[in-house]
């Protein structure tokens, strides 16, 4: 898409879930908020394409991991506020585990890193 | 759910905080919002992502998609039209068929558990067989019932109904006149073990059956109370007299419980200890051999039938036994070794007839399926025109971005939309059909057909199997192709060999499936006109016949009976223009009494004779030519020799090389039936119906056999009509009482025993018809459209000089060659489908020359004629429009 900038990083498939979660741990967030916080925390590497953004808040809503409601930010806006249900923490916390494992495990295959450019 | 607005409205907060963020920073009201907006992306691309994402989508989409489809089948009205009538026709001969087919076979008894019901053999036999059991025995003694009911381990009770319903005559409260009241006799265990509880009143127990005559007791069938009693709710009491004993209503049964036999619904249940008197010709309760109920039994929890059965011919091996006595010839300890009974699941209840009348059904049923597939095969042929006809709009629409699934959907769609409409219209057509084979003469007359949840699911998987059918690879192959060349091409690119070539596939299967259908009606007809043409053996014309039911007047077979029988057949003729009036047991087509005969000094046969006791009379009111001795006569009363005029089978099977005349022979053991001396031989006749093989036959006076007979039979001349209230007069003169049936003529009796094979040969027929129309619309449709596609080539050929003729026969050689592959293939497919046939033909192979020839010779007329039309068409081309054609 035309917002991507070529230096960062494509977001794998499946993991945006988890960083949705993952960001929504530290209280209640909109759209726009958990977008920023996910460029930020990742040292600018990783930049939600809202396309899939929204859809994807949609996707866990519909599945009951995280609720959302209309509320004020911080300078007085009207938005869409998302937080972390019991049932998504409990998800965000296997989902981690996994993706630990199958990150050590493709580490594992690629060898050190010295042996890469 | 959320709605679109509020999503569009999360999606503008968010352009307005990174706005916000952006003017943090230093940028311009202005140049903010670009900014956010620019980093957004397509606003319109999400909000479309999000819908999509939405769980109800499809059913807009599907809405979309049936509005779209019904616009295109309006387009095309008169194809349309033919597709859904085609599918209608199809779907609702089906449907029709297979809900006779349920009625008889598939639908399960209205009672608790019907899977935990068996009956003792198959139920097939009915009467009475009155010799030891010695082979897979099916009707079982009075005590013999006690026997398996107090022995067996394996039930939880056992039941026993009678073989034969009594159709007799009684009068119901104070009627003035006697009325026809069927009767089935039953066990006091039956409607329990059937687990059926009253809707009124109370059902029989096994206390109602205990001693014979003491229990004048009756429980009513739900149909008859509503039909005779208005559904008075004072039913309980209500008396009903049959012969000389009047019974009182106890209960009334359910509305769905139409009886345990299929396709038989009495008026009334009646104990079976109440035999003699409700029967007085036929009873024997407390007899080992009278052999004349059906046994069924409701199996304990968790027994299997293979251990019921075991238990069951332990039983019955013993019983035989006990019968045979202690001092049996080996002979006969041998013969009886091979008694046994084979358990049957009765979940569907008995039928007595359902194997005879499930081999009509099935021819039925496998003839529409293959009209069913003509019918697929022809509406395929019309998508995949229509869809090539389409070719430029399907390009265009892939080609700006419509997606391949949601095309094949759209063209699913539509044929779904076809199937519906067909399968709504397929209602009537089943409905038509069903009520013409239930007017079948055979038809049973309580067979439950109204739709079950079996007949709907069976009605809506053929119209999806159908849909499937015939849309599928139109919709598959108009979504596959070259977009530029589509695109390009005005249409000489539609189709293709490809297309081509299916729909030539589709018109050799056609061929062959119609031929196979023609030639299986080919052969239904060929045997109703043997049928026809059999000789009865004697002279159907100028022969009244009524049924009379002595029984109901309270008659019992003693010389009372004799004597009214006797006057009665005087009097009458004694009345102008009557050459002959004679009582008979059975009449022609009206079942008859089957039993061994004996001749001293002879080894016993195994096989049935066909005996009749009739009045002095009957074989010249029957026009049956003597051919040695001579007929009864007067003479042969209570007092003299008993006699016997015999058949010339009977007379060839039993007397071989001897005049049978002054040698006798003996029934059973009845001392009546002893000794009976041949005094005449008859020509071979017909007697139960006109496919019956040659049988043995025998007729006794009866003044000899003082019997319970039930019809009546006068010879005369003139118009019978005219004489009937002189012969009722007559009856009446001598017992005001005795019930008299309507009368038919003996033409109108042999007539109507052809019913069912002409009702199954005119509907093979119609359905052969519509299986050669179908394929030669088929034809039509291809060859037309091949012609069009090559008009071109057409134009060019008769430019350089070929002849209207050339032209004509190059396009009709195609069609031929295409029909005579499907003859081919078609004769194979109906020799294999016509052996199914075997069972219900008389003197005909399943590869009758005469009916395979005058299909093949059929079919292949109407394919050159309907392929003929569109080969005129080509010559009518003239080669100047031709050449310009594209």
């Amino acid at each position: 898409m035309s917002t991507q900038r070529p230096e960062r990083l494509e977001l794998l498939q499946g993991t945006l879930d988890l960083l949705i979660l993952r960001t929504l741990i530290f209280g209640r967030e909109h759209g726009q908020g958990i977008s920023r916080a996910i460029l930020q925390t990742s040292d600018n590497e990783l930049l939600v394409e809202h396309g899939a953004l929204y859809p994807a808040l949609q996707r866990l809503e519909a599945r009951g991991w995280i609720a959302a409601e209309w509320g004020t930010s911080t300078n007085n806006r009207k938005a869409r506020f998302y937080t972390l249900t019991k049932a998504g923490r409990k998800q965000l916390v296997q989902e981690t585990t996994q993706w630990r494992r199958i990150a050590t495990a493709i580490g594992r295959v690629l060898g050190p890193e010295s042996e890469e450019s | 759910m959320r709605n679109l607005d509020d999503f569009r409205e999360e999606i503008r907060a968010h352009v307005e905080l990174e706005a916000d963020r952006l003017r943090e920073q230093g940028l311009s009201l202005e140049q903010a919002r670009a900014a956010a907006r620019r980093s957004f992306g397509n606003v319109a691309a999400v909000e479309e992502r999000y819908y999509e994402s939405r769980r109800w989508v499809w059913l807009d989409l599907l809405a979309q998609n049936l509005r779209f489809g019904l616009r295109m089948l309006r387009r095309n009205p008169g194809s349309s039209l033919v597709a859904v009538l085609t599918l209608a026709l199809g779907i609702g001969a089906n449907t029709a068929i297979f809900s006779l087919l349920n009625g008889l076979m598939l639908r399960h008894l209205p009672v608790r558990h019907p899977e935990e019901l068996v009956l003792f053999g198959k139920g097939e036999w009915g009467g009475s067989a009155n010799v030891l059991p010695n082979r897979n025995w099916q009707l079982f003694s009075y005590p013999g019932y006690r026997d398996f009911q107090r022995k067996n381990k394996v039930f939880s009770d056992v039941a026993a109904i009678d073989s034969i319903l009594f159709t007799t005559h009684g009068r119901v409260a104070s009627a003035e006149n006697l009325e026809k009241v069927s009767v089935e006799l039953v066990s006091g265990t039956f409607f329990q073990t059937l687990g059926v509880n009253a809707a009124i009143g109370r059902t029989l127990t096994d206390a109602d059956d205990v001693h014979p005559g003491a229990h004048p007791i009756a429980v009513a069938n739900y149909a008859w109370w509503k039909r005779r009693l208005g559904k008075a709710p004072s039913v309980l009491g209500t008396p009903v007299t049959i012969g000389k004993t009047t019974y009182s209503i106890v209960g009334v049964t359910p509305p769905q419980f139409f009886g345990a036999i299929v396709g038989q619904s009495p008026d009334l249940w009646i104990p079976l200890s109440m035999e003699k008197e409700v029967s007085p010709g036929w009873n024997g309760l407390d007899q080992d051999l009278f052999q004349s109920l059906y046994l069924f039994a409701r199996r304990e929890p968790g027994v299997s039938i293979r251990q019921a059965s075991a238990n069951v011919n332990v039983i019955f091996q013993q019983m035989v036994r006990a019968y045979a006595g202690t001092e049996a010839s080996p002979k006969v300890l041998e013969s009886i070794s091979h008694a046994h009974v084979e358990l049957t699941p009765a979940a569907t209840g008995l039928a007595r007839f359902r194997r005879q009348l499930a081999a009509p059904l099935v021819i039925l049923m496998s003839m529409v399926a293959l009209v069913l597939i003509i019918a697929c095969a022809n509406v395929a042929n019309l998508l995949l025109a229509r869809s090539a006809s389409r070719q430029r709009e399907i390009a265009v629409r892939m080609s700006i971005g419509a997606g391949r699934p949601r095309l094949i959907q759209q063209l699913l769609i539509e044929s779904g939309l076809l199937g519906l409409a067909g399968a709504a219209l397929s209602a009537p057509v089943a409905w038509v059909l069903l009520r013409l084979l239930l007017s079948m003469k055979s038809a049973p007359p309580a067979l439950r057909v109204e739709p079950d949840w079996r007949v709907l699911v069976f009605a809506l998987a053929i119209t999806l199997l159908t849909v499937l059918l015939f849309g599928t690879v139109p919709a598959f192959r108009a979504t596959r192709l070259d977009l530029p060349g589509s695109l390009r091409a005005g249409r000489s690119v539609t189709g293709g060999p490809d297309r081509n070539r299916l729909a030539r596939g589709l018109i050799v299967g056609q061929v062959a499936l119609s031929l196979a259908v023609l030639t299986g009606a080919g052969l239904l007809l060929h045997n109703l006109i043997n049928l026809r043409n059999v000789d009865t053996g004697f002279d159907k014309r100028n022969v009244l016949l009524t049924g009379v039911d002595p029984a109901g007047a309270g008659y019992h077979e003693d010389v009372r009976l004799e004597n009214m029988m006797e006057s009665v057949e005087e009097r009458v003729d004694a009345l102008p223009g009557i050459y002959g009036a004679a009582f008979a047991l059975s009449v022609f087509d009206g079942g008859g009494w089957t039993d061994s005969i004996v001749v001293p000094g002879q080894p016993p046969l195994q096989q049935d004779v066909t005996h009749n006791i009739v009045g002095t009379h009957y074989l010249e009111a029957m026009s049956m030519p003597l051919i040695l001795g001579r007929y009864l006569t007067a003479r042969d009363d209570h007092d003299s020799q008993k006699v016997a005029v015999i058949n010339e089978t009977l007379a060839r099977t039993y007397f071989p090389g001897m005049s049978p005349v002054g040698r006798t022979f003996s029934i059973g053991m009845q001392p009546d039936w002893q000794g009976l001396q041949v005094v005449g031989v008859v020509r071979d006749a017909k007697y139960m119906g006109l496919q019956e093989k040659q049988q043995p036959a025998a007729f006794y006076p009866h003044a000899q056999h003082w019997s319970i007979v039930g019809n009546f039979a006068v010879r005369l001349s003139g118009d019978p009509k005219l004489a009937i209230p002189a012969i009722r007069k007559a009856i009446a003169d001598v017992d005001p009482n005795l019930p008299v049936a309507d009368f038919t003529t003996l033409e109108e009796v042999v007539n109507r025993s052809l019913a069912s094979p002409r009702l199954v040969a005119e509907l093979s027929s119609a359905f052969g018809a519509l299986a050669a129309l179908l394929a030669s619309i088929g034809i039509y449709g291809v060859m037309s459209y091949a012609i069009v596609r090559r008009t071109n080539e057409f134009g060019v050929r008769m430019a350089l000089g070929a002849r209207r003729g050339d032209v004509q026969w190059m396009v009709l050689r195609e069609t031929l060659r295409l029909v005579l592959v499907g003859v081919g293939a078609g004769l194979m497919l109906a020799l294999i489908l016509n052996r199914l046939m075997t069972s219900i033909l008389f003197g005909l192979g399943p590869a009758d020359p005469l009916a395979i020839g005058a299909a093949a010779a059929l079919m292949i007329a109407v394919a050159i004629l309907a392929g003929w039309i569109p080969a005129r068409r080509a010559t009518r081309i003239d080669p100047t429009v031709a050449l310009r054609y594209e």
